[in-house]
């Protein structure tokens, strides 16, 4: 029998432009449809990514070639698109290449967005309906397990995703370093732009608890806070809205700085100090930067914020290598493991096993019985070959679909099978 | 009994700092809760042995530089374990572990000894004036620390650039905090301490108060952290000037607790 191997055939940000990469999209809803195209074929385990960046087909089965070229096939009959595109846009892995880019991809590495965690949930949820429709075994169901693993090994080992990059997720970190929990904190936000909107959905995910939110035309931030929850105020009061608040979201059109350190002065007294940060995404600013030299007021405009963003961007790149450290590590030894662990001889020593107790179990009682016709002799041998089939059947079938290495350890030990690497995956396996 | 204590107590504080610097170096917050238990375990430990002390002596045994160092060490320790029940700043630790092994060890350069208390000690007033004066102490140098911090991170804020302390230490908001507890508990404290020093010193040498340099520094301290008092609860002081206003505070407490010692003449040379 020929040993499983694991490929991949895909198209990615890097390989493919946009409107291949649309093309080619495949939405949830006929992924089960195209896993079933792929058992039909004749490709025993797959599962399908799909992300608005990449489209991957992860397969496993006996001759990775001959997989990849059925894989294409499919491809190629569930699409309307130029057979070149399967080639020329697309990229054939197997083996060991073939996980460890699964494992780049799960981790955040193969992402446009260095570092960005929603791949990860992306990819599980992909391997959730394939596991779900039955298109996975032995292997896939290993080799997912092991990325979520080697993915989260990089999550806490390294900081690859640990710097925001937005504006807005950077503006919730900040105010976490001068306020800790934003729990109950109240936030007013100047000006009812779309930016702001996004920004305080983060805020809103934190815990604010109030949002005020004015504006020139009172209308716009009546609309804005119908829309988020949030109370509309009028823009004549904004300096007596400023003593009650936490944090100032500033983003209107105006042409001259609204906030100035003279009348903020006067605020801050009426405060007793208490620290507020000012977020100022308005071009020109709405906030003049000499507030930051002000005790207890802390000031990002767009500027400060754009360039943390690309700092933490060369950050992640840092981080990247030594992500990519443990991949090498990971996939070496995930490589050995698969080199070693294979299931069809423990299949057959199972086999072999039940075997030798039912043809020594039947002789026995044969014997006792003193029977020889023929027709007894074969009932009776029908009837010990369905009971071991029944009895061993369970083991089998949770052998060949569970990708789980202590399943198989178990059954070894059960059946007493010895083979000759007693060495197994690491115990870091379990938590998956 | 008691000096087998003191240096398990000490052993604990390295291996609490030890495992901060891990945690530390590492970027490993996971090692915080242990670096945590093991300060507490040494001053559990350390207040053992404060109490061996106190019974192999027969006197509250804070009467000789040796002992004084200790019982600091000791109430910067309990006043570390008060506030992180309040305000989980287990990273703090990272700071107060060596630094109370610091001291500690400082302790040990000097003569440690049981000898039998000099008569002018011989009072009621030794445990009720020296626990008030060093709990204040420990306290003030809590917020010491806790206010170069404040200024580290607001600094690091405020410049845009790079946020190293930020990182791993509380926010700006949770460190004021702790530093007008630092403030409220402390002063009162003082206050007692001095206090209770002047009815002592009433009752032992004829006189409650002779302008002696160790009295003269503890008001001029008193002074600085009384105008702080009143600024930040009238003036709504906060931040950056509190912070600054702790320090030169501790810096005057500093120099009463040892420069008044070893540098001018005072009376009051025990300590």
């Amino acid at each position: 029998m020929k040993k499983q191997a694991i490929g991949i055939l895909g198209l990615n940000h890097n390989t493919a432009p946009l409107n291949v990469r649309e093309k080619l999209y495949i939405k949830e809803g006929s992924i089960p449809v195209l896993l079933r195209m792929l058992r039909e074929e004749g490709v025993p385990e797959s599962v399908i990514v799909s992300t608005c960046n990449r489209t991957e087909i992860y397969f496993s089965g006996e001759d990775s070639e001959e997989m990849m070229e059925k894989v294409r096939r499919v491809l190629s009959r569930a699409f309307t698109a130029p057979d070149d595109w399967f080639t020329a846009y697309m990229y054939g892995l197997s083996g060991e290449e073939a996980f460890r880019h699964l494992f780049l991809v799960a981790s955040g590495l193969d992402s446009m967005v260095i570092g960005e965690p929603e791949i990860l949930g992306q990819v599980k949820d992909a391997y959730r309906i394939a596991a779900s429709e039955r298109s996975t075994g032995f292997f896939l169901n290993k080799t997912f397990h092991k990325t979520f693993n080697v993915a989260k090994r990089i999550r806490t080992e390294t900081r690859i995703g640990y710097n925001p990059l937005s504006i807005s997720s950077m503006a919730v970190e900040l105010a976490k370093r001068i306020f800790g929990t934003l729990d109950k904190k109240r936030i007013l936000v100047i000006g009812a732009g779309e930016m702001c909107e996004v920004a305080l959905k983060y805020f809103q995910k934190q815990g604010v608890s109030d949002i005020l939110i004015t504006n020139r035309t009172y209308g716009k931030a009546q609309k804005l806070a119908g829309e988020i929850i949030g109370k509309a105020r009028p823009f004549e009061t904004l300096f007596d809205l400023i003593v009650d608040v936490d944090m100032v979201l500033a983003s209107t059109g105006s042409e001259e700085p609204l906030i100035d350190p003279a009348r903020l002065q006067a605020v801050m007294k009426k405060r007793k100090n208490r620290p507020i940060f000012f977020i100022d995404i308005a071009v020109p600013r709405d906030v003049d930067p000499a507030v930051n030299d002000m005790d207890n007021v802390y000031l990002y405009d767009i500027d400060d914020l754009k360039d943390l963003s690309q700092k933490h961007l060369s950050d992640r790149v840092r981080e990247s290598e030594k992500a990519q450290v443990i991949i090498d590590d990971e996939a070496a030894r995930f490589s050995e493991w698969l080199r070693k662990v294979d299931v069809n001889p423990l299949i057959s020593h199972i086999m072999a096993r039940a075997e030798e107790i039912r043809s020594k179990e039947m002789k026995r009682a044969l014997g006792r019985m003193g029977v020889s016709d023929d027709e007894t002799v074969n009932n009776i041998d029908t009837m010990t070959r369905a009971l071991m089939n029944k009895l061993v059947h369970p083991y089998l079938a949770l052998l060949k679909e569970n990708g789980d290495p202590a399943v198989f350890d178990t059954l070894k030990k059960l059946f007493q099978f010895e083979d000759n690497d007693e060495e197994d995956m690491d115990s870091g396996d379990k938590g998956l | 009994m008691n000096v087998y204590l003191y240096n398990t107590a000490l052993g604990l504080y390295l291996a609490s700092t030890l495992v901060y610097a891990v945690s530390l170096a590492s970027n490993r917050p996971r090692f915080e809760r242990p670096g945590y238990y093991l300060l507490a375990a040494a001053f559990v430990v350390h207040f053992a042995s404060t109490v061996a002390r106190f019974f192999e002596a027969g006197y509250t045994p804070i009467t000789n530089i040796y002992e004084s160092l200790s019982f600091l060490a000791l109430c910067i320790a309990g006043f570390f374990i008060y506030i992180r029940k309040t305000y989980r700043v287990e990273m703090v630790g990272s700071i107060i572990a060596p630094l109370v092994s610091l001291v500690v060890i400082m302790s040990l350069g000097f003569p440690s000894e049981i000898r039998p208390l000099i008569p002018a000690l011989r009072s009621a007033w030794l445990p009720v004036h020296t626990v008030l004066s060093f709990l204040g102490n420990g306290i003030f140098v809590v917020g010491f620390f806790i206010s170069i911090l404040y200024l580290l991170i607001e600094k690091e804020i405020k410049r845009k650039r790079s946020f190293l302390f930020s990182d791993r230490f509380p926010s700006l908001e949770t460190l004021d905090r702790i530093n007008y507890r630092c403030m409220s508990l402390g002063f009162p404290f003082l206050t007692a301490g001095i206090i209770t020093g002047s009815i002592w010193a009433g009752f032992a040498w004829g006189s409650y108060w002779r302008w002696d340099p160790k009295e003269t520094w503890s008001l001029i301290t008193w002074i600085v952290y009384a105008i702080l008092f009143h600024n930040r609860l009238a003036l709504g002081w906060r931040g950056r000037r509190t912070a600054y206003m702790m320090i030169i505070g501790f810096l005057l407490v500093l120099f009463t607790f040892l420069g008044v010692n070893f540098l001018l003449k005072s009376l009051h040379a025990y300590v």
